[in-house]
């Protein structure tokens, strides 16, 4: 029966063709999907830019990035007279944690961009404090001498720690008491990174 | 006349529409007269680069299917999600957003001096306070405390007027406790000034602004 044998080739082909069709559609679809994928990955790839450049800009502020630059390398130590001390204060031959914020505090006001004390960065959420005779900076202990290394411009940052209206009481231990204290301008300062942690528990962005 | 030649008219597009349909129904019969005059032999060819060309289409289709599945697996956008919550916790530590949470208030009034205010901030740090405010103004790393000749205090560049008053976000009995501890700051503060009023307050919701301030980097350069 050749010619049922024919109809159903006919068939046969219709059946293939109504599948081509199929097939090309879901092609068409699954491109235009594609597409779509990739213009968006493509916003993705360009906001993923922005963000990392933000990222930086916001790390550096932080203290998150070691830095160079010019600026000002402050020396505290606790006198070597402290042995001869006779009617003063013992205190008054050493170095205080307050003394350490008060310098830095004035560094800042001097307009300095990044600040470090014995290697240890300050950051926002830094405290210097001491537990006994220790000073800590970041949960960190530090001991004299102190180095306190501060970028920025350096007779600025200089002028205003040498003014006499700023750091009286410690000028004054220094003066009497033989406590240290020197200012070095630096052409090239290199200040480490923060490399401890910023725990944010409670603070929530926005209102 | 007038009805002869509109007769005339209709017969023609009778004419015309007959033409059409008769032209209609030939292409579909040439259609499938096509393939069913097409000899089996050449059935078997339509047919076969049909099934052969169908095979490809399949192919392509998979290949599709699986760049979609890489697509959708979307490493892009989580490595976006970290970036963006790596950079709003920067941000809040930098204090350029707009923060709220739990914490205490602390209202100062009285002689006080600048480097106390240092000392009060300062604790507060020690104790995990996360954001700071001082009468609304935001503290960050480079926020100076100073007064003016005359011993008006100016944070920011802006002059405060008393009662002082520091917001902390953080901890609230933990910064409690760190000001109020027997020995601790504030009572040596109270012991030194004469007259000075201190209150510490736990606040349960506290909204701290941004820093207005700008930092601009003149001197330092990122190393790398």
């Amino acid at each position: 029966m050749p010619g049922i044998e024919h109809e159903s080739g006919a068939l046969a082909i219709n059946r293939l063709e109504a599948e081509q069709e199929e097939l090309k559609e879901s092609i068409g679809r699954m491109r235009e999907q594609l597409d779509k994928y990739r213009r968006e990955l493509a916003a993705n790839t360009g906001m993923l830019k922005e963000i990392s450049a933000e990222l930086e800009r916001q790390k550096m502020m932080a203290g998150l990035l070691a830095v160079e630059g010019s600026g000002v390398q402050v020396i505290l130590d606790d006198s070597s007279l402290r042995s001869v001390s006779g009617t003063a204060d013992s205190n008054d031959f050493l170095i205080h944690e307050y003394d350490l914020r008060d310098v830095i505090n004035l560094l800042w006001m001097a307009g300095s961009e990044a600040i470090a004390v014995n290697d240890e960065r300050i950051v926002a959420t830094t405290s210097i404090y001491c537990v006994g005779s220790t000073v800590m900076v970041n949960d960190t202990r530090v001991s004299p001498p102190y180095l306190i290394q501060a970028v920025g411009n350096p007779v600025a940052q200089e002028d205003v720690l040498r003014n006499p209206a700023y750091l009286k009481e410690f000028k004054r231990k220094a003066e009497l008491y033989g406590v240290q204290f020197e200012v070095n301008r630096i052409r090239m300062l290199t200040l480490p990174a923060y490399k401890g942690g910023f725990p944010i528990h409670y603070a929530r962005l926005g209102d | 006349m007038k009805s002869r030649s509109a007769q005339l008219s209709l017969t023609i597009v009778c004419f015309v529409l007959g033409l059409l349909l008769v032209a209609q129904f030939r292409t579909q019969r040439v259609t499938s007269r096509t393939l069913l005059s097409a000899s089996s032999a050449d059935q078997f060819v339509i047919a076969s680069s049909l099934v052969e060309n169908n095979a490809r289409l399949r192919e392509e289709m998979e290949a599709l299917e699986e760049q979609l599945g890489e697509y959708q697996q979307a490493t892009g956008r989580a490595v976006l999600e970290a970036l963006v919550e790596e950079l709003n916790k920067v941000r809040i530590i930098n204090g350029l957003v707009e923060v709220s949470g739990f914490g205490v208030e602390v209202s100062i009034d009285g002689p006080i001096g600048v480097l106390d205010i240092q000392d009060l901030i300062n604790e507060l740090r020690n104790a995990g306070a996360e954001a700071l405010t001082i009468n609304g103004e935001r503290l960050t790393l480079y926020s100076v405390i100073a007064s003016t000749e005359d011993g008006v205090m100016i944070v920011n560049g802006m002059k405060l007027s008393r009662p002082y008053i520091l917001q902390a976000i953080g901890q609230p009995e933990a910064l409690e406790t760190a000001l109020l501890r027997r020995g601790g700051l504030i009572a040596t503060l109270e012991r030194n000034y004469d007259g000075l009023a201190v209150s510490v307050i736990k606040r349960e919701r506290m909204v701290l602004p941004v820093y207005k301030g700008a930092i601009e980097f003149v001197y330092a350069s990122p190393i790398e």
